[in-house]
C-alpha cells in the first residue's frame, strides 16, 4: 500500500494555520468558562453585579480623608 | 501520558481548558485528513471548524476510548460533507460522493506523477465510494479497520469486509506496480 500512501501526501500546514484554528476553539472555550464560572453573591441574587456595588458603595458611611484634617 | 478519554472528561467536568491538549495532539492529522479531501485552502478554512464542533459534542464522545482521532475524523467528514454541500449546486452531488470527492484527488495530483500512480488513482476512483473511504482511512490516517468503523458510523465487521473487497480490487494494479 506504499503507492497508495504516497498519493495521499499532502504538505504540513504553513505557520499560523493551526494557531488561528486554535484561536477559534479558545473563544469557544473562554465564553464556556465564562458561563460557568462560580457565581457570586450578585449572581445568586439574580441582581447586576455593577448595580449591587453602587448600591453597597451608597450604603456605606463616608470616611473622612484623613488628609483633610 | 493521559488518554484522550481522560482529557476529554475532564473538559467535560468543569476544565474546558483541557480540550486544547487533545486539539494540540490532533491538529496535523486532522488538518491533514481535511487537506487530502479538499485541499490545503480548505483545510486551513474548516479546521477551525472542526474544533468548535468538537468541543460543542465532547460530552458524545465516548471516553473510554484512548485515541479520539477516529471521532475527530468523523466531525471532521460531517463539517466536509457540509462545505460541499454549500460549496456545489443542489442535486450535483449525491451525499456519498460528497465525502469522497475522488475527482478532486486526481485533479490535485501533480501533472508529472507517474503513469503506475495514475493507473492507482484511477483504480481507486472506480471503487464504489463507501469500499474507498474505509481503504483511504486505513491507507492515509493509519487507522485500524475498527476505528474506520467508528468513523463511518458502521460496525466492524462491515468495515473489514469492505477493506477486504477494495484490496482485493486494487491488487491487480499493486501486483504489477510491485508494490
Amino acid at each position: 500500500m506504499t503507492e497508495l500512501e504516497r498519493l495521499g501526501r499532502v504538505d504540513p500546514p504553513a505557520p499560523g494555520v493551526l494557531d488561528a484554528a486554535r484561536e477559534v476553539l479558545w473563544s469557544a472555550v473562554a465564553a464556556e468558562m465564562l458561563a460557568t464560572a462560580p457565581p457570586d453573591a450578585a449572581h445568586q441574587t439574580g441582581e447586576p453585579a455593577a448595580r449591587r456595588n453602587d448600591e453597597e458603595t451608597a450604603r456605606q458611611p463616608r470616611r473622612e480623608d484623613p488628609g483633610a484634617k | 501520558m493521559e488518554t484522550d478519554g481522560v482529557l476529554i472528561e475532564r473538559s467535560a467536568r468543569g476544565r474546558p481548558d483541557a480540550f486544547v491538549e487533545v486539539v494540540r495532539r490532533h491538529e496535523v492529522a486532522v488538518h491533514a485528513f481535511l487537506a487530502r479531501r479538499a485541499g490545503r485552502q480548505a483545510a486551513d478554512d474548516l479546521l477551525g471548524e472542526v474544533w468548535v464542533r468538537a468541543f460543542g459534542g465532547r460530552a458524545g464522545f465516548d471516553t473510554g476510548h484512548d485515541d479520539a482521532r477516529p471521532w475527530l475524523y468523523g466531525i471532521a467528514r460531517n463539517v466536509l460533507r457540509a462545505h460541499w454541500r454549500a460549496a456545489r449546486p443542489a442535486g450535483q452531488a449525491a451525499i456519498a460522493e460528497a465525502v469522497d470527492p475522488w475527482d478532486d484527488v486526481i485533479d490535485r495530483l501533480d501533472s508529472a506523477a507517474a503513469a503506475r500512480t495514475r493507473e492507482l488513482a484511477c483504480a481507486v476512483q472506480k471503487l464504489p465510494p463507501e469500499e474507498r473511504e474505509v481503504l483511504l482511512l486505513v491507507a492515509w490516517e493509519q487507522l485500524t479497520p475498527a476505528q474506520a468503523a467508528l468513523v463511518l458510523g458502521i460496525p466492524p465487521g462491515t468495515a473489514r469486509s469492505r477493506l477486504h473487497r477494495a484490496r482485493a480490487a486494487l491488487r491487480p494494479v499493486l501486483a504489477r506496480e510491485g508494490t
